[in-house]
Parts: structure tokens; sequence; C-alpha cells
């Protein structure tokens, strides 16, 4: 008896004796090692009472190996009857998967369940890179317990939606412990989390709202940058829209679930998902990531801004940004939308129908705003006109095979400040508006100019060469008469 | 001897045609010799699209746009004393790039995209870095070439 | 009045300032004695007789190009930075530039041309015989001139199609035999084709070529007019003496005036309708675009040295081809001296074929290369 203490022999030759009265009532299916350990009430054994396992059947054995029908010891946690102690690294989630990844194994136990989250583990980012070299991040006990597992449903459960922001953040809101792993990965996620809607409802004890597995994933947990992960900028509104598309699943929710279908058809929506354009923003860009909440009111053009840097620039010093504050609108949205933006066209402004200044401005209310609509809105389109009008002199001066590179490089301006003019307007500042479009105006005219002069020049050319012609044909029919008089009057003389 | 009066009359005629046409084809053939001669308005080559400036317009400004054939490139004196050249057409929708001292970059006035002065995307809606050009400098003359510094 | 031939044109009226300037001058140099010998002048008429005015075609397009060619001077820069700049200069900025770059360019080609008819109507017709062998050999080298003059204004746009063929064209000289590696670097002023080469090209085109040219126009011209018009095989010294002629002064003179008045309208024609491309500035470090040709007059030769195999025994091919050229030009210049039937009167059957087959294989190798 080797560091046994006293108490423990006791119990053992208790537990012997017992047994080998109760030996004769042929209970040979009975889990020995439980009985066992129950006994000595040591911790795995209580946890295991209430183990799924244990309420299939499946004895110590199972996991550890030997021989759970015999109440030797010796016997029972021998080699030979194939005990394996207690599995380390690696071993643990090998034991697992010897049946939860066969399919045969599984299947009395319930046709539904999965049989692949060995495999998902292993290809995803905690399936390698222990520090023991080689060995996986997790092993399936470190999320869901060795001996007291319970359905995921189970309120017991430590992956439970209300209990599974804690097991995760049992290593990621740990600093010491993912310096060992990654340094620059952020070790805040759980706090930001607690700040959003999704936060504040999964601690109130709502289990629909979204928690780390609702949009990581469980088992195939990728890296955000991985283009299959379900966090990757292109997929993330797919994810979104999980629920949030769901309008079953968010019935109770005060909200509208219209958010996918309408960001899809939008610019940013078509850039994101349709041409794979990273720079666009997905939900998490403009609403946040764990910290996810829509945005204030007074911070909407902030959020834009972070992209759209100048135009927010020039709304927070316009006099729109006071008024709209005053009156409860949301900034860039009032004009734009937000989930549905399109590209922003030149019917945008004016004080036509379709135009957004209409909904605030009219001749008799508002009128300085109303006026500064219709007087840009007549400026673009002149703008637009004298693009295409020098567009068009410029494309014919060129067919001609006239020399127009000056023009053309002075396009170029034109179009630029085209664009500009749409920065500026944010700015609302009639000042500052007219000189961007008259730096338009001044290369257009220069253009139109250049065009047409080169257009002139090529007629000029054609003309000059008939009226030269003419000129030559005169000159030369006077010259060749001019010969045969010459030539008339040689003849002449030498006949008289 | 045997000319009437109506030939000596054709001959005259035939005279005064051939002498008038005779002056309005030299006028036709000199006048754009003399025109040719007079100097145009923009009386040197358009010599931007090699030959930049000199390195004395480079102490001042820090940078200088000039023009290549048909494309702007935007000449920059680093703080190393370096110049280099960059297309100045902005990789996102072709507006002409500046450069921005008080930034320290190369800047897009469309849409706020910003380049280092090493050509590469700092931040913005640019997808590209900016195509470079070689800079010779001979003398005192900038020049800029195609190709990459190699 | 001397027989079958009108009084020459002498000064109209006494008192008119065509007379006083006339007077003023022969007092000083006796002119009436050079003007009496060519009011004798006569040119004869006969159905070849057209073949006559090509020579003087040739002398106006000649003028014309040093005319134009003295225009370009002032706004032309010859350096590798410059020289593409400067030309779209002139066509863009400078008034009626176009003009005079498109004739300039033009008239070259035609020029050349017009001299090639010349050269194989004085071929055909044999003028080159005695008394005549000093004209033919410096009309032909007036001819190899021409071609430097095109070879060398072909450069001088510095754009990408006359940079290539440039290059290809001293390449093909330098496969020549020991002169061929000096010849190269002497016309390239280096080993490659760069701006010194340029400006090599440019010195030739506007001083040495017009300089050597002018000295054998000269004698070229002196040598027609003191030995008159070459009259037909088998009929020398008839139309002095009563076959049909016309008086070089006022008649063929001004026939000649008319012809020339209708080819510059015709290069007017051609310049505005059909003006001249700049295309590309070159640029050494790229490659040789598609489709790079010599211009129409040495196609022949670059076609046929292209089907020549790239070795025939122990020679290469080029240089072969070269060689073969270069014997064939220096037969060609000294053919009066090698035609020995023509001393005595008669026409060299052989000669006559030979040229037929000359004629239609430049014909049909220009075509083919420029199909190609």
């Amino acid at each position: 008896m080797d560091g046994m203490t006293q108490r423990q022999v006791i119990q053992v030759s208790t537990v012997f004796f017992l047994l080998a009265g109760f030996h004769a009532r042929g209970s040979a299916e009975e889990d020995q090692c439980f009985v066992c350990h129950s006994l000595l009430e040591d911790r795995p054994s209580v946890l295991y009472q209430s183990d799924v396992h244990r309420r299939s059947g499946i004895s110590c054995s199972g996991c550890h190996g030997g021989d759970s029908s015999s109440d030797d010891m010796e016997q029972a946690m021998s080699e030979q009857s194939g005990f394996r102690s207690i599995p380390a690294g690696d071993e643990i989630s090998a034991v697992c998967a010897r049946c939860h990844s066969d399919p045969d194994a599984m299947k009395p136990f319930g046709a539904n369940l999965p049989t692949d989250q060995f495999s998902l583990i292993r290809g995803s980012v905690h399936g390698g890179g222990s520090v023991k070299g080689g060995e996986s991040l997790i092993q399936c006990n470190t999320c869901h317990g060795a001996h007291g597992i319970v359905r995921v449903k189970d309120k017991r459960s430590p992956v439970h939606p209300l209990n599974v922001v804690a097991t995760c953040a049992g290593c990621h809101s740990n600093p010491a412990y993912m310096r060992t792993y990654n340094p620059s990965l952020p070790v805040d996620q759980r706090e930001k989390y607690r700040t959003s809607v999704h936060g504040e409802k999964n601690a109130s004890g709502d289990a629909k709202a979204a928690e780390c597995v609702s949009c990581h994933g469980g088992h195939e947990i990728l890296r955000a940058e991985d283009v299959r992960s379900s966090v990757y900028p292109t997929n993330v509104p797919g994810t979104c829209a999980t629920c949030h598309g769901n309008s079953d699943y968010m019935a109770e929710y005060p909200i509208p679930t219209d958010q996918l279908e309408t960001y899809s058809g939008s610019v940013h929506g078509q850039a994101l998902l349709g041409k794979h354009d990273l720079a666009a923003p997905a939900c998490n860009d403009c609403h946040g990531n764990h910290a996810a909440t829509p945005p204030g009111i007074e911070s909407i053009s902030n959020v834009c801004g972070t992209c759209h840097a100048l135009n927010a620039d020039l709304f927070s010093k316009s006099p729109h940004k006071a008024a709209f504050d005053e009156m409860g609108l949301p900034e860039c949205e009032t004009c734009h939308g937000n989930h549905g933006i399109v590209a922003a066209t030149d019917q945008l402004i004016g004080v036509s129908e379709d135009a957004v200044c209409s909904q605030c401005h009219a001749e008799d209310l508002n009128p300085a705003g109303y006026q500064f609509a219709m007087h840009i809105s007549s400026l673009i389109d002149s703008l637009e006109t004298e693009e295409a009008r020098g567009t068009a002199l410029v494309d014919d001066a060129e067919n001609k095979g006239m020399e127009v590179g000056d023009a053309l490089f002075r396009l170029r301006d034109v179009r630029q400040a085209r664009f500009e003019t749409r920065t500026i307007i944010h700015s609302f500042n009639q000042e500052e508006c007219t000189a961007v479009f008259d730096k338009g105006f001044a290369a257009a005219s220069f253009v139109s100019g250049e065009a047409t002069r080169a257009i002139d020049e090529y007629y000029f050319r054609r003309i000059g060469f008939g009226i030269s012609t003419v000129i030559i044909t005169i000159l030369a029919i006077a010259l060749y008469l001019t010969i045969r008089r010459i030539e008339r009057r040689q003849k002449e003389m030498l006949h008289t | 001897m045997s000319e009437s009066p109506e030939t000596e009359g054709k001959r005259d005629f035939l005279k005064l045609i051939l002498g008038g046409s005779l002056t309005v084809w030299l006028g036709s053939v000199l006048y754009p010799i003399f025109a040719f001669l007079k100097p145009p308005a923009q009386p040197e080559v358009e010599v931007s699209s090699i030959l930049a400036g000199t390195i004395q317009e480079f102490e001042e400004a820090n940078a200088k746009i000039v023009r290549f054939g048909r494309k702007p490139v935007i000449v920059v004196k680093l703080e190393t004393g370096d110049l280099r050249a960059y297309e100045a057409t902005c990789t996102h929708l072709d507006c002409t790039v500046q450069y921005r001292r008080d930034l320290g970059v190369i800047w897009c006035a469309c849409h706020n995209g910003k380049y280092d002065m090493n050509g590469r995307v700092l931040s913005g809606p640019p997808p590209r870095p900016l195509e470079q050009f070689r800079v010779v400098q001979k003398d005192d003359d900038v020049y800029v070439t195609r190709g990459d510094e190699s | 009045m001397t027989g079958g031939q009108p009084s020459p044109s002498t000064p109209k009226k006494d008192g008119s300032i065509w007379f006083r300037a006339y007077t003023w001058i022969d007092e000083r140099v006796q002119l009436r004695t050079l003007v009496d010998f060519l009011g004798k002048k006569y040119v004869p008429v006969h159905s070849h007789s057209i073949w006559y005015y090509f020579g003087g075609v040739s002398l106006f397009l000649f003028i014309i190009q040093v005319l134009t060619g003295i225009l370009l001077l002032l706004y032309y820069k010859g350096s590798e930075e410059l020289a593409f700049e400067s030309i779209q200069f002139i066509m863009s900025k400078v008034e009626f530039g176009w003009l005079i770059r498109s004739i300039h360019s033009w008239a070259a080609n035609l020029f050349i041309l017009a001299a090639m008819i010349h050269m194989f109507s004085v071929f055909f017709e044999r003028a080159y015989r005695k008394p005549r062998e000093i004209t033919w050999v410096t009309g032909m080298l007036m001819f190899f001139l021409a071609l430097g003059f095109g070879f060398s204004g072909y450069l001088l746009p510095w754009n990408e199609l006359a940079f290539f063929a440039t290059k290809v064209g001293t390449d093909i000289a330098g496969a020549l035999p020991l002169i061929g590696e000096p010849l190269l670097v002497f016309l390239r002023s280096g080993e490659d084709v760069t701006g010194a080469t340029l400006t090599r090209f440019f010195g030739f085109h506007v001083a040495v070529f017009p300089g050597i040219f002018s000295v054998l126009l000269g004698i070229h011209l002196i040598l027609v007019q003191r030995q008159g018009m070459s009259e037909p095989f088998g009929e020398e010294g008839e139309y002095g003496k009563g076959k049909k002629t016309m008086p070089f002064f006022p008649n063929f003179l001004l026939r000649d005036l008319l012809l020339w008045l209708l080819v510059l309208n015709l290069i007017a024609l051609l310049a505005v309708f059909f003006p001249w491309e700049l295309g590309e500035k070159a640029d050494p470090l790229a490659s040789a675009p598609a489709g790079i040709k010599p211009e129409w007059y040495f196609m022949f030769m670059f076609q046929t040295l292209k089907y020549i195999p790239a070795h025939i025994g122990p020679f290469e091919g080029e240089q072969l081809g070269v060689l073969f050229f270069s014997a064939a030009g220096a037969l060609w210049l000294i053919i009066p001296f090698l035609d020995r039937k023509s001393k005595i009167g008669q026409k060299s059957r052989l000669l006559t074929y030979a040229g037929i087959f000359i004629v239609l294989y430049i014909i049909l190798f220009t075509i083919i290369g420029w199909m190609a």
C-alpha cells in the first residue's frame, strides 16, 4: 500500500468486502470503475454522475480503457486489459474522436449527431500551434469539460450560449496567456461585447442573442483574414444575416430584417460582395465588431467619415451639422440612406421632386437653402454639358487627324473638377463651391477653344488647298496657252 | 506683221492672265513661308515632357507637376535630397495628385487618397501605388524618362 | 534666219528694266556669249522626248527639299531629348509648319522616285555613252547621296519606327566584311544607335551631303548645258540638221516649268490629304514594334536579304547579300565604261534585257516587301 491514507485503506477494504458480498448477485454489467471511484468521492466520479455519456451507458473504460467489469483494481487497470490511464495532449481528442468521428459508432445515439468536429478542429486556428511542439492548441475537454459533459442546450454546459462567452474568455481575455500565442491579438473582446446589445441581452439571459460561437463558429474557427472564415469581410454580411435576416427568429425584436437585402443592392454591398473590394465596409465596419451597436445620431458622420473623410469634415463645418443635430436628423443617412446607399447622382441636388434638398427647402420655406440648391444644381448641369461638349469637340478634331494633346490634357482637369464639386458640395457654402466650379469651367472653355481651333484649322487647310489649286490651274492654263502661242509664233516665223 | 488687233488684244489678255496668276501664285507660295518664319506665340518647344526643370527649381518648392507626353508627372524632392518622379494620375479614378508639404504626403484632392513619398498607398481608396519614372540629373537640368529607378 | 532654228529670245524692249539689267551685267561679264550659246540649245522632239523632263523634275524636287529643309532647320532641334518634340511643335504650333514638314517628307520620296525614273530612262536610251560618261557617274553618285539623304533624314524625327529602322539598316551595313564594323561605329557614332547617332545623321543630312551633292549637281548641269541633250541611238547629229527639235529657251523651259507647277500641286495635295505621320517617340529601352520596314526605296534590297539563307557554304548569307548589292552598285556606276557595244554605236540587247529584269525585280520585291 503505497501512499494511501489510513482512511482510504479502510474505505477500500470496506468496499472490497461489500462487493464480495454483492458479487454473487451477478452485477457484471455495472461500471466497476465508477462504483469504486464513487466511493472514493473523487472529483471525476462526482462529475461523471451527471455526464451524458454515463446516461448512455458508457463506462469509465470507454475513454480510459481497462476492464470495467472487473472489481479487481489490478486487473481492471492493467495494461493487458487495455488501460490507458489519463490521456494527455492530443491523446485526449483522439480518445473522443474514436467514437465521435465514427458515424457508425454514433448512429445508435442519434442519427443527426455531427461527426466532423475533430477534423474541423484540426483544420481550424486552434488545431495545432501548441507550445508543446505540434500539438493542438485545444482539446475537446478544453471547452466541453472531461467528466461532467452535458449537451450544449443544457444550461450547465460550458458551451451553452449563456456560458460560452466565459469559456472562450478563459483564454482570450488573459493577456499573459494569449501573449504566448499571438501577441498582437486583442484581449478585450469580452469587455467590448458586454457593452453591445448582444452582450447585454446575453448577460440578462437571452440565449437567442449572438455570442462568440454565433459569428465565429464552434469547431471551425478560422482567422478573420482567412477567406473561408465566417468573419472574413465578404462573409460578414451573410454571417450577421443568419439572425438579422431571419424574420421569424427576429420576430420578438423591434428591428427590421431587410438589412442584408438592402445592403446587397447598395454601392458598398456591390463593391464588397460583387467585386470583393475589401475597401468597402461590411456590417462590422460601421457597427463595430464585438461592441456592435448602431451609431448614435450625432456621430454618424464620424462613422462614414472614417473613409469619406473630406465629405465628413466639410459637413461638420457646414450649417447643416447644427441644424440636423437640432432636428435629430441622422447626418449622412438623411440624404444618402444607411444600408441601401446608392451612388450619388447629380439629381440628388436641386429643387426637383427627386432631389433631397426639396424635403426641407422650398421657395417660401428656408429660401436661402432653396436658392443655393437651385444654383448648384444648374452649375452641375452646366459643367456636365461643358465636359460633354469639350469631349465631343476633341474627339472630332482627333478623328480629323489634328493634334490636340494640350486639350486632351486639360480635359482631365474638367473631369477632376466634376469629382471635386461632388465633394465640396458638402460644405453647402456658396463661395467654396463656386470656386471649384469655376476651375472646371475655365478648363472646359480652354478645351473647347483649342478643339474648335483645331477643327477650324482642318477646314482651313482643305479650303486653302482648294484655292491654291484653283490658282495653280489658272496659272497652268495661262502658261500652257503662252507656250502654245510662242510655238505658233515660232512656226509662223519659220514659214515667213 | 501678221497680227490683227484681235490677236493683239488676245495676247495682252493672255499676258495679263499669265502675269496676274503668276503674281497670285507667288503670293500663295510666299504667304505660308512668311507665316512659317514668324515665331509662334509659344516660342519654345514644350520641353516639359522630358526636361522637368532645373535643380534650382526644386530647392524652393519640393514638387513640380510636368507634362510627359499626354500624362502628368509629379517630380518630388525627398528629405534626403533625392529626386523621384511618379505618374501624377491617382490610381483610383485618374485625378491629378499633388504634393502636400504640410501633410508630408502626395495627396489626391478628389477622394482624399494619400501616397507616401515612395508612391505607395498610405490610406484612402487608391488600389495601386503610383507608377514610377526615372529621374536623371545632368549638370543643372533635371530630366524625367520612363523606366523604373534601378 | 538660221536653218530650222527660230531666233533666240532677245531682250524685248529697249529701255525696259530687263534690258537695262542685262546690259549692266553684260558689260561686266560678257553675258552675251553665254546667252547666245544657251540660245542655240535645242531639245530633240521624238517619241521618247517625254523622258527628258524627268531630270528637271528631279532637280525641282531637290530645290523643294532644300527650301523646305532650310525652313524646317529654323525650328528643328537635333538632340535626343528634343527632336521628336520639336517636330510635334512644328506640326502643331508653327503656322503652316504641318505643310512644310509634310511637303518635305513627301517630296523626299517623290525626288527619289523621279531620280530613279530619270536614271532608268537614261540607261535604256544609253544616253550615258560617250561623251556623257561623267554625266552618268555624277548622276549615279548623286543618286547614292539621295539614298543617303533619305536614310539620314528618316531618323531625324527620332520616332519608334525610325529608330529601329536605323538600327536594322546600320546593322546591315555592319555586315560588310572587313570594313563593316568600323563603318557601323562610324555611322552610329558609337556601338549603338543613340543621341550621338542622331546628331551625326543630322550633320550628314544638312551639311555633308548637301555640300557634296551641290558640287556633283553643278558638274552634272554644266555638262548637260555644255553637251546638250542626248539624242536617240543611231540618230546622233541628225537633230541639229533637220530633225524636229524645240529650243530649250523658252519652249522646253516653259514646258518644264508647267510640269513643275503640276508636280507642286500634287505635293500640296499629298501634304493636305495624306499628312506625314509622327508616331511615338523612340524609346531605346522598349522592344521593337511589329512591322518595322525600311522606306520603299530600300525595300527591294531588304526583302532580298530576307530570302537569302543564313549560310551559304562558309559564308554568312547576309554578308554575301550586302556584298552582292555593293558590287552591283559599283558595276552600275561604271556601266558607261563597260558597255562596249554603245561605243561602236550598237544597242546591247543583253543590257536592255538586264535593265528590264532589274526594273521588274525592284518593282516586284518592293511590292512583296510592302505586302508582307
